[in-house]
């Protein structure tokens, strides 16, 4: 690793955990927190996505996740009484076990059909969530409680968020650790033989098999952990908003979290990360415009789309030729 | 004659009605170069997928030091020793030419996908021999100057010789070459055809080969095989296949090119 | 019996139209159009301005919605799809482009119409009723039958026209096409306005019954990649099968289901999926598309 790389990690790890929170203390502006909250969990949502990007696959289906994980957690919390930080885990394994159910018929399909299924998987959450008694219908489930003590051998780890006099702050911290530790998971991923792997499967998933490669287990496994992000952060997100509904994510949350990795990049890792912040960051600045917040939105959209195709993290190769 | 290393029993493949190969049988020796040979749309690649595993056949079973692997997987087949190279210049476009060789050395890892993760020492070892090995194999095959150029700025030639190299990255024991000399030109064939050689006199590998090139097959093998219209008409030495009259006729009957050298 | 039929078939009518046009797209530029459910929406607002604004007859709105969509395809096509393929290094670019006009476009339709359901007076009056066993007003009819001859006429041009061979030789293979004298670029705008046009018509004869709402836009895009799912994405046929199989679908599960509270569409979805498992080219798709 070279010294500019650590460098640049410090300085976004700082950036993260003090600077943000001493801009926002000094400016006042409390509500930048949900925001950032927001980006940061979403973008661990989106880091799934990119995944399956990564084994060639477009995957328009991590709201399903996101909402299933959220559904467990609440669930888990409100019927069973369960400590929202064994939920969390709980919640992203019940999507990588859902995910390879689903993954095995569907990730044969390439391609569009592969979109176009994955974003009507979205759909049939939303349904089963509106059909199924024990998510409680359009009605959904409310009043969860904050995130209690999560102590390990007496030793308090995280204190009862409801005791906290700003638990926003809290929530923010929270959702950029899971933040940091997911790109940092993802990274080493890409980086080890599991990621070659994968990028063989997105170049040529014949030639991968004759290598040697089992090319099902892997684009599944490649799928379960994506599922496990976005269940991750589904689960995060229920815990903030003390509510879900069917309508939680829908087909439109699917179609962002591909977005952000779209415009990020396909091809770096922190491309989602940066997507995220961008798009959802922008759109945030954008409601000063009022009713011309989605015409200037999209507009910028479709331009960036017209001047960098391949995502805004696409101008550091042309600066310093090939990574 | 050795027990052969590879047997091809009665194989018969159908697509609807359509037979692409019919009750085909011949054996392979190890340490062999044995070419497949035979007019165009005779069934010779659908045979070789059957070999590899991309194709099932309808019937009949190709069995590698006497244990089936007709009906597994490419990628079971790939991990018992025989491997494929690609008609098309099938590569990973997107990786650098040591990339490519070395992401194929997958079956050889002892360290588990986990322990990759975690870069524990088995994976670290692993990941040194890998990059010896794909130097070597780069060597071997005459890659250095180009080894970290991107695989999609290759030109025809070294796509082919990059094939072989992700093919030998795996450690195969008997190797599939499908159309290795195809759009050569003499030199490059002459070039590739000891290249062949090699890989069997140098690594002990056997060598299956599809192909068209009359001059360069009759040049290399050790014994031909001779398909028209799915079915096996000739097998034998160059010098049988060349005044068998069977093999003659299929030929003449084709509009490829003529026979001889 | 015969009244699941016949919703089934007026549903799949309308159905067929919109899967037509997003196939068609698909098929030249491989190009996933997410905003065909908003140009649907925009032809039904295009005519509900004409007839309800303008107070001009029924046609001369439908004649507006066709004429304003598939000029707004075109320049989609020109402006945008065109040099997007041509920089891009994957494929799936368009679909963020795709998306981005989705979003685009229901800013335009939210600004130039707003947010309310919008409608038209009926065409024609009155209902037809076979004995209690067939139950269906007039102006269903109509649209329905008119919708069956759109996708008729629909056919034929492919089938028979010089540019509807050059489309089909296109959407066949670019590259031959292209060697073979097809001005590639030229078909590609005239298909893509060509598939937004016929959105904007279905758009603006549903506009006489149901209305149109900005809402509808991606739930209309969704139910179309279904059709396209069932019948096979890119082939003229399947998505015609698609759009009659999702209608009677539909028909057959509202009546069936409608006791146990809204599970058609998951019922739909469940087979599908189930479906594209078994088959995933879909009833009448080139394996992968």
């Amino acid at each position: 690793m070279t010294p500019v790389r650590l460098l640049g990690i410090g300085a976004f790890l700082i950036g993260v955990f003090v600077l943000v929170p001493l801009f926002i203390r000094l400016s006042g502006r409390w509500d930048l927190y949900y925001t950032l909250t927001s980006v940061a969990l979403l973008s661990v949502g989106a880091a799934g996505v990119w995944l399956t990007f990564y084994i060639g696959r477009i995957n328009i289906g991590q709201g399903a996740y996101a909402l299933l994980g959220g559904y467990v957690s609440a669930i888990l919390v409100t019927q069973w009484g369960v400590s929202f930080w064994l939920t969390l885990p709980l919640a992203a394994l019940t999507c990588s076990a859902v995910s390879v159910l689903i993954g095995l018929p569907i990730l044969r399909l390439r391609g569009v059909y592969f979109a176009m299924v994955t974003l009507v998987l979205t759909e049939v959450a939303r349904l089963t969530a509106l059909a199924l008694p024990i998510t409680n219908g359009a009605k959904g489930i409310t009043s969860i409680p904050l995130p209690g003590k999560l102590s390990i051998f007496g030793l308090t780890l995280i204190p009862d968020f409801a005791t906290l006099e700003n638990p926003k702050l809290a929530f923010y911290l929270m959702a950029a650790v899971l933040m940091v530790l997911t790109y940092l998971v993802l990274w080493r991923m890409v980086n080890s033989r599991l990621g070659h792997l994968c990028r063989s499967l997105q170049q040529n998933e014949e030639l991968s098999a004759s290598i040697g490669v089992n090319t099902a287990m892997l684009r599944v496994l490649a799928y379960a952990i994506s599922s496990f992000f976005g269940g991750l952060a589904g689960a995060m997100f229920v815990a903030i908003s003390q509510s879900i509904y069917p309508s939680s994510f829908a087909v439109s949350d699917s179609v962002n979290f591909m977005l952000y990795c779209f415009l990020g990049g396909l091809g770096y890792v922190f491309g989602p990360l940066l997507g995220t912040l961008l798009l959802y960051f922008g759109w945030d600045l954008l409601s000063v415009a009022k009713e011309y917040q989605l015409l200037i939105y999209s507009g910028a959209m479709i331009i960036l789309m017209l001047v960098l195709p391949n995502g805004v993290l696409s101008l550091l190769d042309r600066k310093g030729g090939q990574k | 004659m050795t027990a052969p290393i590879l047997e091809i029993k009665h194989v018969t493949k159908r697509y609807g009605g359509l037979t692409a190969n019919n009750d085909v049988s011949f054996d392979v020796a190890p340490r062999e170069i044995l070419s497949v040979i035979g007019p165009n749309g005779a069934g010779k690649s659908t045979l070789f997928k059957q070999i590899a595993g991309f194709v099932n056949p309808t019937s009949g079973e190709v069995t590698f030091k006497g244990s089936r692997i007709s009906g597994l997987p490419p990628h079971k087949v790939a991990r018992l020793g025989v491997v494929r190279t690609f008609q098309e210049t099938t590569i990973f476009k997107s990786m650098t030419v040591r990339e490519n060789v070395i992401v194929a050395h997958h079956l050889r890892s002892r360290a588990s996908l986990l322990g990759f993760f975690f870069g524990t020492r088995q994976a670290q070892s692993d990941e040194a021999d890998f990059a010896r090995s794909a130097d070597d194999i780069i060597g071997f095959l005459g890659l250095d100057a180009i080894r970290d150029e991107m695989a999609s700025n290759l030109p025809q030639g070294h796509l082919r010789a990059l094939g072989m190299a992700i093919g030998l990255a795996t450690q195969p024991e008997v190797i599939l070459l499908d159309e290795p000399f195809a759009g050569m030109n003499h030199d490059e064939t002459m070039r590739m055809v000891g290249l062949v050689r090699r890989l069997r006199d140098e690594r002990g590998l056997t060598v299956l080969l599809v192909e068209h090139d009359m001059p360069a097959v009759m040049k290399i093998s050790d014994r031909i095989v001779c398909i028209n219209f799915g079915e096996k008409i000739a097998e034998g030495t160059p010098a049988e296949i060349q005044a068998n009259p069977r093999v003659i006729e299929a030929y003449l009957g084709s509009e490829d090119a003529a026979i001889g050298v | 019996m015969e009244q699941i039929i016949a919703n089934g078939l007026y549903l799949g009518a309308q159905y067929a139209l919109i899967a037509l046009g997003l196939t068609l797209i698909f098929s030249l530029m491989n190009v996933l159009n997410f905003a065909h459910g908003q140009m649907y929406v925009f032809g039904g607002f295009v005519t509900y301005t004409v007839v309800a604004q303008f107070k001009l007859p029924f046609v001369v709105g439908l004649l507006a919605s066709a004429v304003v969509l598939a000029v707004m395809g075109a320049l989609i096509e020109k402006f945008l799809f065109r040099p997007v393929i041509r920089k891009s290094k994957r494929d799936e670019s368009t679909m963020l482009l795709a998306a981005g006009i989705a979003f685009f476009l229901d800013a335009v339709i939210l600004l130039l119409f707003g947010e309310k359901q919008r409608g038209v007076p009926k065409i024609v009056n009155g209902v037809f009723n076979w004995d209690m066993r067939i139950i269906m007003p007039y102006d269903r009819i109509l649209i329905g039958l008119l919708a069956i001859a759109l996708i008729v006429a629909f056919i034929l041009f492919m089938q028979y026209s010089r540019t509807g061979r050059a489309m089909r030789a296109l959407a066949q293979d670019r590259v031959a096409a292209e060697l073979m004298g097809v001005d590639v670029d030229r078909y590609s705008m005239i298909g893509f306005a060509l598939g937004a046009m016929l959105a904007g018509l279905v758009g603006g004869l549903l506009v006489t019954i149901t209305g149109v709402n900005l809402g509808m836009g991606g739930p209309t895009s969704i139910k179309a990649f279904l059709m396209i799912m069932i019948g096979g994405a890119g082939v003229i046929s399947g998505a015609i099968a698609g759009g009659f199989i999702l209608g009677m679908m539909e028909s057959v599960g509202l009546t069936v289901l409608a006791a146990y509270g809204d599970v058609t569409y998951l019922a739909i979805f469940a087979a599908l999926m189930i479906f594209l498992a078994i088959r995933p080219q879909g009833l009448m798709g080139k394996p992968w598309g």
